[in-house]
């Protein structure tokens, strides 16, 4: 079982090694352990997170790809989708048995012909277009309806701290 | 439970037992010398002994007369080791020194094999022995009921043979799953494994001989409590070889013929365990002690697993049928016309099973995909419901931990509580690694003066949030002096040689100490123009070298994982730089009123 999740995971990894998306860069840190790898997104052009690199770590389940990877950032984020301790909320994400929102068809799930780079590129359009219907982060979305000139501040104090710039 | 509470003993490590055990042995071996030295030794001793001596031993026909005058190496060899199996003392000496021996002997076969243990091996291999010691430990007191010390002994050194197997075969096991899933191991590895599992196999085949030849006159019951446990062992290692020569193979991991062998195995070991199990309560006859309690939940929980097998099973051949009446295999000419690979595994098809939507996958590939969900994973059409029940929930079932309570105080006030769990050695313990990270992660929010490698490491000895919480809380886990700076503000890892790091020069005029890894506040305060290569931070190593293109470290995809793992490192921080670099020229380019704090950028470098 683990064998064939290993080669998938080669091949995505060479995949995005040889043909990164813009902005995109995603291996295992450490080759001992294939099933955890980082990814670091550039926060998408023209959003409140423009310029940003965001880090995040991606835990392969044994049965990869039959089961989705799960998503964390590892950098403090604000946004709607993402949980608190930078836990990822989207659909592509999600097992096609569960459904903790309870409202996505299973069309917008998982399935194996997804993969890393998909996910990624997922991410930096949520980071683009935050849906503020599945509230990961209650006052995020919040923020992000009702005061957005608040919420662009704190992204962009994100956006230096990713950077390791120190606070404007 | 017993495995946390035997880790915070304070157990010598092995260099002082084995120290220990010499000492001691040296000690009798020179009372044994003295006392022998005298020629007469043998009438100094008590006559009761003598006796004993007697059975074992014909040295003792020799004429005395000829030992007094010159007696040989060998004869005082032999007549020390007479007196110290005599002797209570010594001989206790003699059983400690043969558990060191195998103590060592286990090392040196781990420290060979091995090498150094990986912390879910380690855990289990803990695991297991304190569950066999405490199965044994019943077996032994509660249904032989031995009566004498001698056969307590023979039990003894029995189990310690046999589970000094179990636990290598276990460790086998662990150690074939862990290098069949990473990318880079060598061939030497695969070697000196094949050849442990090999020596393990002679062993238990040797112990199946020796349960034969001694265990048979014992009676009946006496050789198949002995068979049972060698089979055991047999059976496990038999099946760790299996999968090598399956994967030799190259074998189809959700293919009948691995599925089927693996299902042999299972039920084998499983019937085998149980029929056991179901002999020692008989066998016991008492229905009513702790002894055949133990016994019954242990063979609860085999029934329960023989169970789940039997229902996967039927699950799967019920799949089988219907995937091969629903979705034909596709033809020859299918498959060719179709170029892409296999969307599952990415891998090309030789041949393929087609979905009523005309797309292809391989058979095993869509066979475990469809157990999961009923639809084609490439465009989600629903599948006619396929045996309509899920393994899967199957697969997610709990294997329940026993757990003993005594709750002393509810009948006499000075009476002990006490609860034992028994851990059944789960196989989803592998999976600790990741959600032991996370579990660290959330710990070190709370405690951000501990570094998150000492929470790592107390979580994978408790095994436990809680427990780690309650050692923190009740002070007993060492605060680290060199903290981490909770928040990694520079994710990627430092290439282990000089990064020729593609930034272009002055990366990052940025002010203030910025963490680097590893926790040194380096003084990256680097001006465009002084730029040199004093401070020890990456952005430094970066700026004192050459620019190159930007693209240049992502083109290859290196064969060795050293290199990719450098090679990644590398681009990640020519990202971040890049990014911390545009970052600045756009701010630079706002008026200046937007970025008080920071220092004006000088001009952008060249690119």
């Amino acid at each position: 079982m683990a064998g064939s999740a290993l080669r998938r995971l080669m091949a995505e990894y060479k995949q995005l090694t040889l043909n990164p998306p813009e902005g995109i860069i995603a291996g295992p840190i450490n080759e001992e352990n294939f099933f955890e790898w980082e990814a670091l997104i550039t926060g998408p052009e023209g959003t409140c997170f423009e310029g940003g690199i965001f880090p995040a770590k991606l835990v392969f389940p044994p049965d990869y790809p039959l089961s989705p990877p799960k998503m964390q950032f590892i950098c403090e984020m604000f946004h709607p989708n993402i949980y608190s301790d930078g836990r990822v909320c989207i659909s592509i994400l999600h097992a096609p048995g569960d459904d903790p929102m309870g409202y996505e068809s299973s069309a917008e799930r998982w399935s194996p012909v997804q993969s890393v780079e998909k996910i990624l590129l997922s991410v930096v359009s949520m980071l683009a277009e935050p849906n503020d219907e599945s509230g990961a982060n209650v006052d995020a979305a919040k923020m992000w309806r009702e005061d957005r000139d608040q919420f662009n501040k704190i992204a962009e104090r994100l956006v230096r701290k990713t950077l390791g710039l120190p606070p404007p | 439970m017993p495995v946390t509470l035997v880790d915070r003993l304070p157990l010598p490590n092995l260099k002082v037992y084995t120290a220990g055990s010499v000492s001691l042995l040296s000690i009798a071996v020179y009372y044994a010398l003295s006392v022998t030295s005298d020629p007469n030794w043998r009438t100094n001793v008590t006559l009761g002994r003598q006796d004993a001596m007697e059975q074992g031993n014909e040295e003792r026909l020799l004429p005395a007369p000829a030992l007094s005058g010159s007696r040989n190496a060998s004869e005082q060899f032999v007549d020390v080791l007479t007196f110290m199996m005599q002797e209570p003392l010594c001989m206790w000496t003699l059983i400690n020194i043969a558990y060191c021996s195998l103590a060592v002997f286990g090392f040196g076969v781990q420290r060979l094999v091995f090498g150094q243990l990986r912390v879910a091996e380690a855990q289990r291999v803990k695991d297991k022995f304190w569950n066999y010691v405490f199965y044994k430990f019943i077996f032994v007191f509660g249904v032989i009921n031995v009566q004498y010390m001698d056969e307590v002994l023979l039990w003894c050194s029995w189990f310690t043979l046999v589970g000094f197997l179990h636990l290598l075969g276990q460790l086998c096991k662990d150690r074939y799953e862990y290098l069949s899933s990473s990318p880079n191991t060598g061939g030497w590895a695969h070697v000196r494994l094949a050849c442990l599992l090999g020596g393990i196999l002679a062993a238990a085949t040797a112990l199946l001989g020796a349960a034969a030849a001694w265990g048979l006159p014992a009676g009946r019951d006496t050789f198949a409590f002995m068979a049972a446990e060698c089979i055991l062992v047999l059976v496990a290692v038999l099946h760790v070889a299996a999968r090598y020569v399956l994967q030799l193979y190259e074998a189809d991991a959700a293919g009948p013929a691995a599925y089927y062998t693996h299902l042999v195995f299972d039920s084998v070991s499983l019937v085998v365990e149980l029929l056991h199990v179901l002999h020692m309560v008989v066998y016991s006859n008492m229905l009513v002690s702790m002894a055949s309690l133990v016994l019954l939940m242990q063979l609860r929980h085999l029934l329960h697993e023989l169970q789940a097998r039997v229902r996967r099973h039927r699950l799967y051949t019920e799949l089988a049928t219907h995937m091969s009446r629903n979705y034909p295999m596709a033809s020859k000419e299918e498959v060719e016309k179709n170029q892409d690979n296999c969307a599952i595994c990415w891998e090309p098809m030789k041949e393929a099973r087609k979905l009523p939507c005309s797309h292809l996958f391989h058979n095993s590939c869509l066979c475990q995909w469809v157990q999961q969900d009923a639809s084609c994973p490439t465009c989600r059409r629903a599948l006619a419901a396929a045996g309509a029940a899920r393994p899967h929930s199957d697969a997610a079932q709990r294997h329940p931990n026993h757990l003993f309570h005594f709750d002393g105080s509810r009948y006499v006030s000075w009476l002990p509580s006490f609860s034992v769990e028994v851990t059944r050695v789960r196989p989803e313990a592998a999976l600790a690694g990741a959600q032991l990270d996370a579990a660290a992660a959330q710990l070190q929010l709370m405690f951000p003066q501990y570094s998150r490698a000492a929470l790592a490491t107390d979580l994978a000895r408790t095994r436990s949030a809680d427990l780690t919480l309650d050692n923190i809380l009740e002070g007993r886990l060492p605060e680290l002096a060199d903290m981490v700076p909770p928040e990694p503000v520079i994710p990627s890892v430092a290439a282990p040689e000089p990064t020729p790091a593609p930034a272009a020069p002055a990366a990052a005029p940025a002010p203030g100490g910025v963490p680097a890894p590893g926790g040194v506040p380096a003084a990256v305060r680097v001006d465009v123009a002084t730029a040199t290569a004093s401070s020890a931070g990456p952005f430094a190593a970066g700026s004192s070298s050459p620019p190159e293109p930007e693209a240049a470290p992502g083109v290859r995809f290196s064969g060795t994982a050293e290199e990719r793992e450098a090679l990644l490192a590398r681009r990640k921080e020519a990202l971040l730089s890049a990014a911390r670099r545009r970052y600045l020229e756009r701010l630079a380019s706002l008026p200046p009123a937007t970025s008080p704090a920071a220092p004006a950028p000088q001009a952008p470098p060249p690119c």
